[in-house]
């Protein structure tokens, strides 16, 4: 098995269903110092001169790679693993999804730089709040609370409207919407000094659902599978349509692939 | 990651030379040959990991106009994720974004958790209105108390109701029935404020005053026009579900002077110059008919066949035959036969060959283009005869009720009973009381709509007016154009009772605040609405425990305040709300609750009830079947319904001649004893004789003038504005980039790099927009998506207050960005009653703050 995900530039439309499909499903929280924790993201570009002006909007995510840098990268944590176990936090599994063990993860932050991950960013700028810029990997500081949102006690008129420790817990959850999968290295909301990325939604498509940025999309642009299963949807369209991969000249070969373009005007 | 200019070409133009030739599509394939996965890492399995558990429930979005059917994802009581109902027709089980918006609204920690009474008398913006929390029953005894006064004193008129969003069955219970039994003519919906100059095309045209309907599915050519559908107006999921499909056999156009969502993905794109869509949608309707491209099938033809339709002459009127249509060579004469593409090039600024061609191409795929015309071409001075020129053009193509529909009429549904004898004589004297409305004015004839944004102008003149203002799920002070205007009447009210879900500006004057449901996850309503072809009612059921003390505005808190009017010597609301019972049971209810229930129960009885067997779906047995289908959807719409002289209209004929028009203007010229020509006069148009009842250019006005005001401002809306009630979300500032050219966190106006340079003015500069009616200051870019000479900013930013993330300091009333509303003018279609807010109307200078 071989899962993999193409993206129909043809077909999205840029609306952003699946980037919150993605937050509310794995409970990222919101940005801050540079981390995104936006497992789902968008590449968004204008270019030409008034009036031939052409907008494109890219969909991106981790591209769960076959070469992925973040594995090499990654120090893990040898010791805490134990004498001749697998140590790296991040690990391919038998079903090519580059997945995370949040045990083994040391907070370093090695992969999220240049030789980790080259869609990645140590710390994303202003470019990333138009599109400019992303990241796969955000990091949990250490010391840091995961969802500071949830935990202000400040109220806007006191007594009179609530606060997002007062929601979390009149709701009884760590936060209100929270999305309770049940994990096994990969918890549904994250803890401080690990990273944490896109599991091609693990919980869900081991057992027998699709990814939730693919299930809610109205344009259904995502099209997600076993690249292997030659009656899979994926690997038909691979075989027959012009398909093009970001950063081929990494050599990260990336098992997300795009097809199609955004903007019918050349 | 930084993308590279060779992966954007690739992406958006994407050159047969580099898909055929690349070495990296060649790599990516001998890769997929290779079989199984061959990398240097060794595969570890993970340990097991389980999808959430919990039950998908049936709900209805309303965060735009179309009120989709939708599921939420409730586990152990809570909302966690949306997606469209399975079983809706309209949108394939698929929301858009605002849908997936529902659960962070829901636990918005700045919500209003119980009902609070202001303590500080003054108020203005910025004044802190030092709420404190009260009982509910401490509230309703108040706002009761001071309605009874009005009763007591012999002027319940002066009782003034503004609704915001609504329940389009459950507002009878308040908009419907509150005023007329109280005694007061003064209400308003906030509907004049939103869209309702568009339906002045389809009204005087066709006869048909709402909005539309398009089959997709069919459509060959689809033009957008002033609307931007992949993000706003109607049907968003139905069209992102469609528009590839279009765009892949056929044409897609998009009339906008922004580059919108459309825009960017259409073959052609028409940035028009605010304002001169008449004059565009003119010349298209000259090329069509002097080029004889018209539906001989719906338009008729010349009775010996050749074309008379020469630019600059008149024709004969008998020497055409119309079919299905009325007026064509009355509209040639009086306005096509001038409207050439050099004139439409010198109007609009679009090219005049590329006029012909999108014309060509209209009439190419004649019946089967659907122009799909929005507020963006009619919400303006004048925009009544722009929506007829743009809606005329389906005319001319035969796309009327083939793929451009009124709409299908919905499920059966129980009415409410008759309130009749629950009016009394004091309610009937107060009920022709208007004093806060201008609709039927000499200058004002509102044909369509009350200019709800007029009230404070009459509250300013008459401050007794108005004693007891009761509003809800509404923020005008925002999203009324002229914004200011409404800080400053609201302060002159002495008692406001705010219905609302979070301390918005408008609460900011209210003297008593109820929190609201938010009703897609916590109340309990039955919507109804209509797109693809059908209509359905769709349920609103609470599956979630409320985190909160919000109740239901239409139907849990008037049921409160009916009893306590009752108490205090009122009963008729209260005796009128126990009128309506159970369709089981047959009893009313007997608290806020049940009667949410037994309301929604009661309107839905016929379609689960088992009495009578409705077109559309299969039957539903039983309440509990209905509850988890949650949704009904009627039968689909007939094709070609108003053919055969079946249009609602004067001549029963799809008019581009509107006697249909003629008569409602000349109804009004006679009530004021005066000429048709008076009145368009009067009211701001330029039309006279004839011309004034065919869709026509009226050149497009300006308040400021282009010395002192140089910048065409035009507000457009955000996909993923839940109309003004979605800011104070981080995910919607974090995702506001899927704006074109908006930037999340963040506020831009857009400006064309050609005038940054000129005014040496660069993106992220902090400029100050001033228009007459007041200036805000936001964050510039620099952008080629706006034509020079033009500024572009996005509606729903600004917020004074409402909360944490939509207002940087909401202590100190400080906005993240700024809302157009303080700087666009306020203003009217008059005809129509609805308020201005696009074509250009409102000139602003830039200079850096």
């Amino acid at each position: 098995m071989k899962l993999g995900m193409v993206i129909d530039l043809g077909r999205c439309v840029g609306c952003g269903a699946c980037a919150f499909a993605c937050k509310a499903e794995n409970n990222t929280r919101n940005r801050a110092d540079g981390q995104s924790y936006n497992w789902a993201d968008f590449l968004i570009h204008s270019e030409g001169t008034f009036p031939n002006t052409r907008h494109m909007v890219m969909p991106v995510l981790c591209n769960h790679c076959d070469e992925p840098p973040c594995i090499t990268i990654c120090p893990g944590n040898p010791e805490k693993a134990g004498k001749g176990k697998p140590y790296r936090a991040l690990f391919k599994t038998p079903e090519g999804i580059t997945l995370h063990n949040p045990e083994l993860c040391v907070g370093c932050g090695d992969c999220q730089r240049a030789r980790g991950c080259p869609y990645s960013h140590e710390k994303l700028g202003p470019s990333s709040l138009n599109g400019e810029t992303y990241s796969v990997i955000s990091l949990n500081p250490a010391e840091d609370e995961a969802q500071p949102f949830w935990v202000d006690k400040a109220s806007a008129i006191p007594g009179g409207t609530s606060s997002g420790a007062e929601v979390s817990a009149k709701v009884g959850t760590r936060i209100p919407a929270m999305n309770a999968w049940q994990g096994g290295e990969l918890q549904p909301i994250r803890s401080d000094d690990v990273i944490e990325k896109c599991t091609f939604c693990y919980h869900r498509v081991t057992n027998g659902l699709q990814p939730a940025c693919v299930e809610v999309c109205p344009s259904q642009a995502r099209i997600f599978g076993d690249q292997q299963d030659p009656n899979s949807k994926i690997s038909q369209i691979l075989k027959k349509e012009k398909t093009f991969r970001l950063k081929e000249e990494k050599g990260t070969k990336p098992n997300v692939y795009y097809v199609g373009k955004y903007s019918p005007r050349a | 990651m930084r993308l590279t200019r060779r992966e954007f070409i690739r992406a958006s133009a994407a050159s047969a030379a580099w898909m055929l030739g690349g070495s990296a599509l060649a790599a990516a394939q001998a890769k997929r040959k290779a079989g199984p996965v061959k990398n240097a890492f060794v595969p570890r399995k993970a340990r097991p990991s389980t999808p959430a558990k919990g039950e998908w429930v049936a709900s209805t979005c309303q965060g735009c106009t179309q009120w989709c059917a939708i599921q939420m994802f409730v586990q152990g009581g809570r909302i966690t994720r949306v997606r469209g109902n399975e079983f809706s027709k309209s949108n394939h089980g698929y929301c858009c974004p605002r849908g997936h918006l529902i659960p962070q609204m829901t636990y918005d920690p700045d919500r209003i958790k119980v009902p609070m009474k202001r303590t500080n008398a003054a108020k203005g913006r910025g004044i802190d209105p030092k709420f404190v929390p009260i009982s509910w029953d401490e509230a309703i005894t108040i706002v009761a108390d001071k309605m009874i006064q009005l009763r007591t004193a012999g002027e319940p008129e002066k009782l003034l109701y503004l609704r915001g969003r609504y329940g389009p069955i459950t507002q009878d219970l308040l908009y419907g029935t509150l005023p007329k039994i109280f005694g007061t003519g003064n209400y308003f919906s906030h509907s004049a404020i939103c869209a309702e100059a568009e339906k002045m095309g389809p009204r005087f045209t066709q006869g048909y005053a709402g909005y539309r309907d398009y089959d997709l599915e069919k459509t060959n050519c689809l033009v957008l026009w002033g609307t931007d559908p992949l993000a706003s107006n109607r049907q968003v999921p139905n069209t992102i579900h469609r528009f590839h499909e279009i765009v892949a056999r056929g044409a897609v156009i998009t009339v906008d002077p922004r580059l919108s969502n459309a825009a960017a993905k259409s073959h052609e794109w028409l940035p028009v110059k605010p304002g001169t869509d008449g004059a565009l949608a003119g010349a298209i309707a000259h090329v069509i008919l002097a080029e004889g491209l018209w539906n001989r099938e719906f338009v008729g033809d010349f009775k010996d066949g050749k074309n008379l339709f020469v630019a600059g002459s008149t024709v004969a009127e008998d020497a055409f035959v119309e079919k299905e249509t009325s007026g064509l060579v009355k509209w040639w004469n009086l306005e096509l036969k001038d409207r050439t593409p050099a004139f439409g090039e010198k109007e609009s600024g679009i090219p005049a060959d590329q006029i012909v061609r999108v014309a060509r191409t209209m009439a190419k795929h004649g019946p089967t283009t659907a122009v799909w015309m929005g507020p963006g071409a009619a919400m303006w001075p004048r925009g009544t005869y722009a929506a007829m020129a743009v809606y005329a053009l389906n005319g001319l193509l035969g796309s009327i009720d083939v793929v451009v529909w009124e709409g299908a009429s919905g499920p059966k549904l129980n009415k409410f009973p008759s309130k009749d004898s629950f009016i009394d004589e004091l309610a009937k004297k107060g009920s022709k009381n208007h004093v806060t409305s201008n609709r039927g004015h000499k200058d004002m004839p509102g044909l369509q709509t009350s200019s709800v944004n007029n009230v404070p102008n009459e509250i300013l003149k008459n401050p007794g007016a108005v004693k007891v203002l009761l509003s809800t799920f509404s923020n005008f002070n925002h999203s009324g154009t002229g914004a200011d205007r409404w800080n400053q009447a609201l302060s002159k009210i002495p008692f406001f009772a705010h219905m609302v879900t979070n301390p918005s500006e408008m609460t900011q004057f209210a003297d008593i605040v109820l929190p609201s449901t938010h009703n897609s996850s916590e109340g309990w309503n039955i919507v109804t609405n209509m797109s693809n072809g059908y209509a359905y009612a769709s349920i609103q059921q609470n599956p979630i425990k409320r985190v909160f003390e919000g109740k239901q505005e239409e139907t849990e808190v008037m049921w409160l305040l009916a009893q306590k009017l009752k108490a205090k010597g009122f009963p008729n609301l209260a005796d009128y709300y126990d009128t309506i019972k159970d369709p089981e049971t047959g009893k009313s209810a007997s608290n806020e609750l049940e009667f949410a229930e037994l309301v929604v129960r009661f309107i839905s009885a016929p379609i689960w009830d088992g009495k009578e067997v409705q077109k559309g779906d299969a039957p539903i047995k039983g309440w509990a079947e209905f509850k988890a289908r949650g949704m009904f959807s009627g039968a689909r719409y007939p094709l070609k319904k108003g053919w055969g002289g079946k249009f609602k209209t004067e001549t029963k004929k799809f008019e581009f001649y509107s006697a249909t028009l003629k008569k409602a203007l000349d109804g009004h010229a006679k009530k004021h004893e005066t000429t048709v020509d008076d009145i368009l006069a009067v009211s701001g148009y330029t039309a006279k004789g004839d011309l004034a009842f065919v869709p026509h250019y009226e050149v497009p006005k300006r308040h400021g003038s282009m010395e002192e005001f140089p910048f065409t401002f035009i507000d457009y809306k955000s996909r993923l504005n839940r109309e003004g009630r979605s800011q104070n979300l981080p995910w919607y500032q974090e995702f506001k980039k899927v704006d074109p050219g908006d930037v999340s966190w963040g506020d831009v106006v857009k400006m064309n790099p050609a005038d940054g340079a000129k005014l040496g003015l660069k993106t992220g500069d902090k400029v100050t927009i001033t228009s007459q009616a007041g200036s805000i200051t936001t964050e510039l870019k620099l952008w080629e998506g706006v034509r020079p000479g033009t500024v572009a900013k996005c509606y729903g930013q600004g917020h004074w207050a409402y909360g944490r993330v939509a207002s940087r300091d909401y202590a100190k009333a400080v906005a993240l960005g700024a809302n157009n509303n303080e700087i666009l003018v306020d203003d009217y279609d008059r005809l129509s009653g609805a308020t201005a807010r696009n074509g250009g109307f409102t000139g602003v200078r830039i200079t850096k703050a």
